[in-house]
C-alpha cells in the first residue's frame, strides 16, 4: 500500500451554470465551492459539516469521480480524480443515499448482484460477499428478497450503505449515511464505520448531526458556502471557538456593564446575549484553566434568581459559532 | 487489503442483459409495447396491405414488423438509459468501474432479442388472420437478413442512448424526430416512393438499406433502390459499422460531458 495523504485537495472549485426558461434563456450560476483546500489521512474517518447547500455533496462527488472541479485539483489516494478515474473506481465506495439510485422493482439481492458485476466482484465470492454485506447492513433475511420499492427509507438507506462497500472499497464516500435511520439502525452503521476503518478503509462523511461527527471523527472540517472555515480535530474546534467549557447565566436581565465586566475575566471568549421572554440567557465560551464559575458569580450581582449552569462545549455549539461567524 | 476487482466488459453486457429481463418480468407495462402492440400492428397492418399484389402478406408482415421492432430496438436503448436518470440510478452506474457503454450494449441485446420476439408474434398473427403463411422465396435468407435488420436498428439505438445520458431532455428530441426517422428509414413504405429529398438524408440511417435489402430478398419484383440487393448489404454493413464507431467514440466524450456539466441526477 503506498504512502501519502487518502485525499488532498487544491483550490478545488465549483460553478454550476444552468439555464432557465426555453426561449428566453437566463443564465444562472452558482459557486458551490470556492477553492477548497484539505487533506484527509489514510485509514482514519473524516467528517465534513456545513449548512444545507454549503458544497457538502458537491465535493464529495468531485471526490468520487461523479463530477469534475471547474478549477483546483484533487488527489484520492494520490491520483487524479479527473484524470485517473479508471484506477480509482474499482477502489472507492460510493453512498449518496437517499429514496433514489436503486432499481425499485427488483430485490435488494439482485440490485447488489448488478452492481457486484460491474464493480468486478470476483464471481465465486459474489453470493458470500453480498450475504456478508447484507448482514452487515442488517438487511439479511426475507428482506433482502423483497422489491426495493416495498422498502422503507431506512431499509433503501441501509441497501445504499450495502452497495458501497460491496467490492471492499479502499475508501469510502458517506454523504450522510444515517439519514432516515432509525436510532438502533443509525447507532449499528456508526459501529459498522468504525469496523471499516479498523479494516484500513479510510472514511469521508458528511452528516448533519453534530453528536454522529463528534462521536465517528477525529478530524472534522466545516464547510460554509463553498469555503472551509475549519479544520481540526473536535478539541481544536473547541479550542478555535474560544473555549472547551460553555457558561450559561439566566437571568431577568442584565446591566450593560455586567456583560462588559464577565467580557473582561481572562479566559472568557465570547459572550452571547439572547432574551427568552422576560429572561436573559448569556452564553459564554470559557477556557477551563482560567475562568471559572466562581469568577463569573462573583461580576454579577444583584440577581436574585440568577442560574448559572457549566458545560463542555459541544460540536454543535463549535459549529453554530463557525457557521454564525461566517454568515456576519 | 482487498485484491481491487476487475471488471470484464462481457460480464457488464452480461450483468446488463439479465437486468432487463428481471425488470421486464417484474413489470407488467411492458407487456403492451413488446407483446400487445405486436398484435395490433398485425392485425391492421394485414386490413391495409389486404388485397394488393400477390405479396400483400410479406408487406403486411415487414410493415407491422418494423413497426414492433422500431420501438422494441431502437425507442428502447435509449429509454432505458432516460430511466436510469430518473431513478437516480445512473450516477452509481457511471461511478462504476464498467464504461457505461457495456451496460448499453446489454440494454441493445436485451432489445434485439425483445424485437425478435416481437417479430415472431407480428409474423404469427399475420398468418393467422391471413389463413396460411406468405410465399418466401428463400426463408433462410430472409430470415438471416431479418436479424440483420434488427443489429442495424440496435447501432442506432446506442448513438440514441448516448443523447440520453448527455441531457434529459434526450426523449423529447427523440419523440420529435421518431416520425421522421421511421418514415425515412422506410420502415413502413419504400423509402423510394418518398420525395426525391428523403432518399438522401435516409441513407445516413443504416436501416434504410438493411430494410432495403429485406424486401429484395422477400418480395419477389421489388423495385427499391436501382444498386440491387447486394450494395444494400455492403451500405447497411457499413453504415453500422460508422455508427457502432461514432457511438464508441461518443461515450467516452458523453460520459465526460456529464461530468463537466453535473447534470447527472437530474431529469
Ligand atoms: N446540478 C446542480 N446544478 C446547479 N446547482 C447545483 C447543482 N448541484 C448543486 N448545486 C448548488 O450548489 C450548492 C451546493 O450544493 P450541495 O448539494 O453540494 O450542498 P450540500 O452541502 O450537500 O447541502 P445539503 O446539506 O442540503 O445536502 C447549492 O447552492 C446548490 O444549489
Ligand atoms: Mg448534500
Amino acid at each position: 500500500m503506498s504512502s501519502g495523504p487518502a485525499i488532498e485537495t487544491r483550490g478545488v472549485t465549483r460553478v454550476f451554470e444552468s439555464r432557465k426558461g426555453f426561449l428566453f434563456r437566463e443564465k444562472s450560476r452558482t459557486e458551490a465551492l470556492k477553492g477548497v483546500d484539505l487533506t484527509v489521512e489514510r485509514g482514519s474517518i473524516f467528517g465534513l459539516l456545513g449548512p444545507n447547500g454549503a458544497g457538502k455533496t458537491t465535493l464529495t462527488k468531485i471526490l468520487s469521480t461523479l463530477l469534475l472541479p471547474t478549477a483546483g485539483t484533487a488527489l484520492v489516494l494520490g491520483h487524479d480524480v479527473t484524470r485517473e478515474t479508471d484506477w480509482l473506481r474499482p477502489r472507492m465506495g460510493l453512498v449518496l443515499g437517499g429514496e433514489r439510485g436503486l432499481y425499485n422493482r427488483i430485490s435488494a439481492r439482485e440490485n447488489l448482484r448488478y452492481f457486484a458485476d460491474l464493480y468486478g466482484v470476483p464471481p465465486e465470492a459474489r453470493e458470500r460477499r453480498i450475504d456478508e454485506v447484507l448482514e452487515r447492513v442488517g438487511l439479511i433475511g426475507p428482506a433482502s428478497d423483497q422489491r426495493v420499492e416495498e422498502f422503507s427509507r431506512g431499509m433503501k438507506q441501509k441497501l445504499h450503505i450495502a452497495r458501497g462497500i460491496l467490492h471492499r472499497p479502499e475508501i469510502l464516500f458517506l454523504d450522510e449515511p444515517t439519514i432516515g435511520l432509525d436510532p438502533k439502525s443509525a447507532r449499528e452503521t456508526r459501529k459498522l464505520i468504525r469496523c471499516l476503518v479498523t479494516d484500513g478503509v479510510t472514511i469521508f462523511l458528511t452528516t448533519h448531526y453534530m453528536f454522529e461527527a463528534e462521536e465517528l471523527c477525529p478530524k472534522l472540517a466545516v464547510l460554509s458556502k463553498g469555503r472551509i472555515v475549519a479544520r481540526d480535530t473536535v478539541d481544536g474546534l473547541r479550542a478555535l471557538v474560544g473555549g472547551d467549557r460553555t457558561f450559561e447565566a439566566e437571568a431577568y436581565g442584565f446591566e450593560d456593564e455586567e456583560v462588559a465586566r464577565l467580557r473582561a475575566i481572562p479566559g472568557v471568549s465570547k459572550v452571547v446575549s439572547e432574551s427568552y421572554g422576560p429572561t436573559t440567557r448569556l452564553t459564554m465560551r470559557v477556557r477551563t484553566t482560567e475562568a471559572t464559575l466562581d469568577d463569573v458569580r462573583s461580576r454579577l450581582t444583584g440577581h436574585p434568581e440568577l442560574s448559572l449552569r457549566e458545560r463542555r462545549t459541544s460540536l454543535e455549539d463549535v459549529y453554530l459559532d463557525l457557521v454564525e461567524e461566517e454568515a456576519r | 487489503m482487498a485484491a481491487v476487482g476487475t471488471y470484464s466488459r462481457g460480464r457488464s453486457t452480461a450483468a446488463s442483459i439479465r437486468l432487463s429481463l428481471l425488470q421486464f418480468v417484474a413489470d407488467p407495462q411492458w407487456l403492451l409495447p413488446s407483446m400487445i402492440a405486436p398484435v395490433l400492428f398485425g392485425l391492421v397492418s394485414f386490413e391495409l396491405f389486404r388485397g394488393e399484389g400477390p405479396y400483400f402478406l410479406t408487406y403486411a408482415i415487414l410493415g407491422a414488423g418494423m413497426m414492433s421492432m422500431w420501438g422494441q430496438t431502437l425507442y428502447g436503448s435509449g429509454w432505458a438509459t432516460g430511466q436510469d436518470r430518473e431513478w437516480g440510478t445512473l450516477e452509481p452506474t457511471i461511478q462504476a468501474p464498467t464504461p457505461y457503454l457495456y451496460v448499453v450494449l446489454g440494454r441493445v441485446v436485451w432489445n434485439v432479442l425483445s424485437g425478435l420476439l416481437g417479430g415472431l408474434i407480428v409474423y404469427v398473427v399475420v398468418v393467422a388472420a391471413a389463413g396460411g403463411p406468405p410465399t418466401l422465396p428463400n426463408p433462410a435468407a430472409f430470415a438471416l437478413m431479418f436479424v440483420f435488420v434488427l443489429l442495424t436498428l440496435a447501432a442506432v439505438g446506442v448513438v440514441f442512448a448516448a443523447f440520453y445520458v448527455y441531457t434529459r431532455y434526450a426523449g423529447f428530441i427523440q419523440d420529435i424526430g421518431e416520425f421522421a426517422f421511421y418514415v425515412g428509414t422506410g420502415c413502413m413504405f419504400p423509402v423510394v416512393i418518398l420525395p426525391f429529398w428523403a432518399t438522401p438524408v435516409s441513407l445516413f440511417f443504416p436501416p434504410t438499406w438493411a430494410v432495403d435489402a429485406l424486401r429484395y430478398l422477400a418480395i419477389p419484383g421489388y423495385v427499391g433502390f436501382s444498386w440491387g440487393v447486394g450494395w444494400d448489404i455492403v451500405g447497411a454493413i457499413a453504415t453500422t459499422a460508422v455508427y457502432l464507431a461514432v457511438a464508441g467514440l461518443i461515450f467516452h466524450r458523453v460520459e465526460r460531458h456529464v461530468l463537466e456539466e453535473g447534470n447527472l441526477s437530474q431529469y
